[in-house]
């Protein structure tokens, strides 16, 4: 089966952090996952994830902002959703001036899935049109 | 009487005829006045050459000449004299009451007779028998011998003027004392005769007299408006006037009823009369009698009087009757006025003491100015602020007082303004500390509306400060509970977040792989998880809003949130009624009202399962001291079932069983009662529910 894309996921919480890696693979998908903002520094380096799936609290006063402002460094149009337990209405302005979409936790699987599902169709629907 | 004017007679009869007729012609003599002419006729007659009368004029004291024979100038003179000129021989036999002869005082001149007439009897007059009166002038004349005084000249009981004169007679020369005898029974004849006359003509005149007083009597008692009647000693009627006719007597055409009152007022008024002069000889009742025309009840005080005859003879009774009809009415109605009078005075009067115990049990002070702003009445607890002009010498701080209170008071009267209220800074003179007062000022008109007082009544706001205070502190104390409670909730949540998170994927991962027996469990552990799901995401929400507090519009918050679940409504088939009223902005947290809204809203839709409409209604309301925005959230659904209406606000009450988190309208409760307003819910099952909403305006 083709891969439908390169997923990165980071989050600080392990099982959380392997039960969505399952369930992303099971859908078809081609999934990175990190347990730090270190980890997912160099996994972003490499140019290869379609999207970032990042938790905003992360260990050690690390911030998910962190890890997608490096990711949209490395990458300006890099697709990114974050995912939060709770939100201040800073973190959600934030993500709302970057376009960038925000799921509160407990996170529906369902709507998780359709909204990336929508998000990578969207990306390579423009690929396809910017390649013709 | 005699006339004055003199009677002068000079022819002579033959003497043996006259002698005869004398007595006839003195005796069938019917007026007085022809008794003096005839005498002097007569003496002629005897033979004498030269007579006069002179009468006595009481008024004047006077004898002057009045009827004369034969006599000269000089003696006629001679013959005039006042009463109290007793050298005059005519005087002196008037005063001694004896004839005398005076001799001439020339040599061989004549002697005169001097004769005195007066009105004397030895009989007492009838008049004075019937009265048993012991002194009749004509006795008194008779018996007396004292001199002539005028004064005494008038009987005392039949009030006859006496008459006196003197006879002058000019003696022949050479008479005898037996000679006088003819002349002196003449003249006595002729005396007996005048008195007769004089009495009767007393009488007669007397008598004209009295008719013409009957007269006025009767015009005077028939012009009389009230009825008068004169009854005799058997209570009959001997006279009554024309008012009394009315009541008492029968005309021709009568008729029956008349008949009966005239006998009616006839009966009361005998009866009356019976009665009256039984208790006493002067007496006045009431009676009332029937008016024989009109037939109207006429009210009379009847006032009576028994007559008496001079000799003290009771004759009847004269009964004066005066309608006091009107009166009695006006009297009546003199006291009624004077009831009612007394009873508003009454109400007055408690109206005032209502009043003052009112002022006194205010417990503010209170201070009456005139238009002048000067103060005219202070209340206890005033004058303890202010103190009073008559104190000598007021403490400082009471002046200070005074100063601040005038200066705000003279503002005010001569504001346009009809009532104010200002806060007042005064000082309390027991500790000296600064007091604030709230005062409220109206103005009081006189009819040409221009100010006459002002009243003040200051408020102590000390207290009122404190209690607010101790609210404020409070509320602060119950927002902190609920956004520690909050923050504490989002704690837990996230703590619990993590895990579920994990717990949740791996139900999501197991789907595929769970044995077909153990399906029901796997069932059982989804939904739990779903429902532990929920709660943690209420949970979250709550933490999430409690910040972010500014001015909101309401209006807008309804709209967004009513795009928001447009489509999810349109769905479940339930129509929307919005009707949103003018709003002024206040400050809140719109977050947590969207909350509210959407809480409400999700509600509303889950109770119309099968449709239905749902209401939303915002309304600006005023109750005088503040301004309320009221929102209203009704809908057509199930309803809340009685048993839970009470607890409905309660956490983790829930209608909807494995869907609900019991926490909605539990947060709802808590995030309005943080802005400081009210929720209230009614409910009827199967007619639906209605939130409203109301919060305080903050600006």
């Amino acid at each position: 089966m083709e891969s439908r894309g390169h997923i990165l996921v980071v989050d600080d919480e392990p099982s959380v952090l392997v039960t969505y890696q399952l369930i992303l693979e099971q859908q078809g998908y081609r999934v990175s996952a990190a347990l730090t903002s270190a980890e997912a520094r160099k996994i972003l380096s490499n140019k290869d994830v379609d999207l970032l799936l990042c938790d905003l609290s992360l260990e050690k006063q690390k911030s998910g902002f962190d890890v997608i402002a490096f990711g949209r460094a490395v990458d300006e149009k890099l697709i990114c959703v974050l995912l939060t337990g709770y939100a201040t209405t800073d973190a959600t302005d934030w993500a709302d001036e970057r376009k960038i979409p925000v799921l509160f936790k407990p996170i529906e699987i369902k709507q998780l899935l359709a909204t990336i599902e929508g998000l990578l169709k969207e990306k390579q629907e423009i690929r396809q049109g910017s390649s013709r | 009487m005699a006339t004055v004017e003199m009677h002068v007679r000079t022819e002579t009869l033959a003497s043996s005829e006259r002698k005869s007729n004398a007595a006839f012609r003195l005796m069938f003599t019917e007026r007085s006045e022809e008794v003096f002419p005839l005498l002097i006729d007569e003496i002629i007659a005897l033979g004498y050459s030269r007579a006069l009368i002179a009468e006595v004029d009481f008024d004047r004291a006077e004898l002057t000449p009045t009827v004369s024979v034969n006599c000269s100038k000089a003696f006629l003179q001679k013959h005039t004299a006042s009463l109290y000129a007793m050298e005059n021989p005519a005087v002196q036999a008037l005063h001694a009451r004896e004839p005398r002869i005076v001799p001439s005082v020339r040599k061989h001149g004549a002697e005169t007779f001097l004769y005195p007439i007066i009105f004397r009897d030895r009989n007492l007059c009838r008049e004075a028998e019937r009265m048993s009166a012991p002194d009749c002038l004509a006795v008194a004349n008779c018996s007396s011998s004292r001199k002539l005084q005028q004064n005494q000249q008038v009987c005392g009981s039949c009030d006859l003027r006496a008459y006196a004169a003197a006879v002058v007679v000019e003696l022949p020369r050479g008479h005898s004392h037996a000679s006088l005898t003819p002349l002196k029974r003449l003249i006595e004849m002729a005396n007996h005769s005048l008195s007769r006359l004089m009495k009767a003509e007393h009488y007669f005149s007397r008598m004209s007299n009295m008719e013409v007083t009957i007269g006025q009597m009767q015009t005077v008692m028939e012009s009389m408006a009230d009825p008068v009647i004169l009854t005799d000693t058997q209570n009959r009627v001997v006279m009554q006037n024309k008012a009394a006719e009315r009541f008492f007597k029968l005309s021709e055409d009568v008729s029956e009823d008349r008949v009966r009152a005239v006998e009616l007022n006839n009966m009361l008024f005998s009866a009356a009369l019976s009665s009256m002069v039984v208790s006493g000889s002067d007496a006045s009742r009431d009676l009332t009698l029937v008016d024989a025309i009109e037939g109207e009840e006429v009210l009379f005080e009847a006032v009576s009087a028994p007559s008496f005859t001079r000799d003290g003879r009771r004759t009847g009774v004269v009964t004066v009757m005066r309608d006091v009809t009107g009166l009695r009415r006006a009297g009546e109605e003199l006291r009624s006025n004077y009831e009612r009078l007394a009873a508003a005075e009454e109400v007055v009067r408690q109206d005032r003491d209502r009043l003052n115990l009112i002022i006194e049990n205010v417990g503010d002070p209170i201070i009456v100015c005139d238009k002048n702003a000067k103060i005219v009445l202070l209340d206890p607890l005033a004058q303890e602020l202010f103190g009073t002009e008559k104190e000598a010498r007021r403490p400082p701080v009471r002046l200070r007082n005074q100063a601040r209170l005038d200066a705000y008071i003279t503002a005010f009267t001569h504001s346009f303004s009809e009532r104010e209220s200002a806060p007042l800074r005064l000082v309390n003179p027991e500790n000296n500390q600064e007091v604030e007062y709230d005062a409220h000022s109206g103005k009081i008109f006189n009819e040409r509306a221009q100010v006459a007082y002002t009243v003040t009544v200051l408020r102590d706001l000390t207290a009122m400060r404190r209690v607010e205070q101790l609210k404020m502190e409070r509320r602060m104390l119950e927002m902190e509970k609920f956004a520690a409670a909050g923050r504490l909730a989002g704690t837990i949540a996230h703590e619990v977040n993590n895990p579920l998170e994990a717990i949740k994927n791996c139900i999501f991962l197991l789907q595929n792989a769970v044995d077909p027996q153990a399906q029901p469990i796997y069932g059982i552990l989804k939904s739990e998880t779903e429902r532990v799901a929920r709660i943690v995401r209420q949970m979250l929400g709550l933490y999430r809003n409690t910040e972010q507090v500014g001015q909101m519009d309401v209006n807008a918050v309804v709209e967004d949130t009513m795009i928001l679940f447009a489509r999810q409504l349109e769905r479940a088939g339930v129509r929307v009624q919005m009707e949103l009223g003018a709003l002024p902005s206040s400050i809140g947290s719109a977050d947590q009202l969207r909350q509210v809204l959407s809480n409400l809203v999700v509600n509303a839709k889950d109770s119309m399962s099968q449709g239905g409409l749902l209401r939303i209604r915002t309304r600006l309301w005023r109750d005088g001291v503040r301004d309320y925005i009221r929102i209203m959230v009704g809908d057509s659904g199930c309803g809340i079932p009685g048993n839970l209406l009470d607890s409905v606000f309660e956490p983790f009450v829930s209608t909807k069983g494995e869907r609900g988190t019991g926490l909605g309208l539990w947060i709802v409760k808590g995030i309005i009662e943080n802005h400081g307003g009210k929720l209230r819910v009614r409910s009827r099952a199967s007619k639906g529910t209605v939130f409203k909403i109301e919060l305080p305006v903050v600006r």
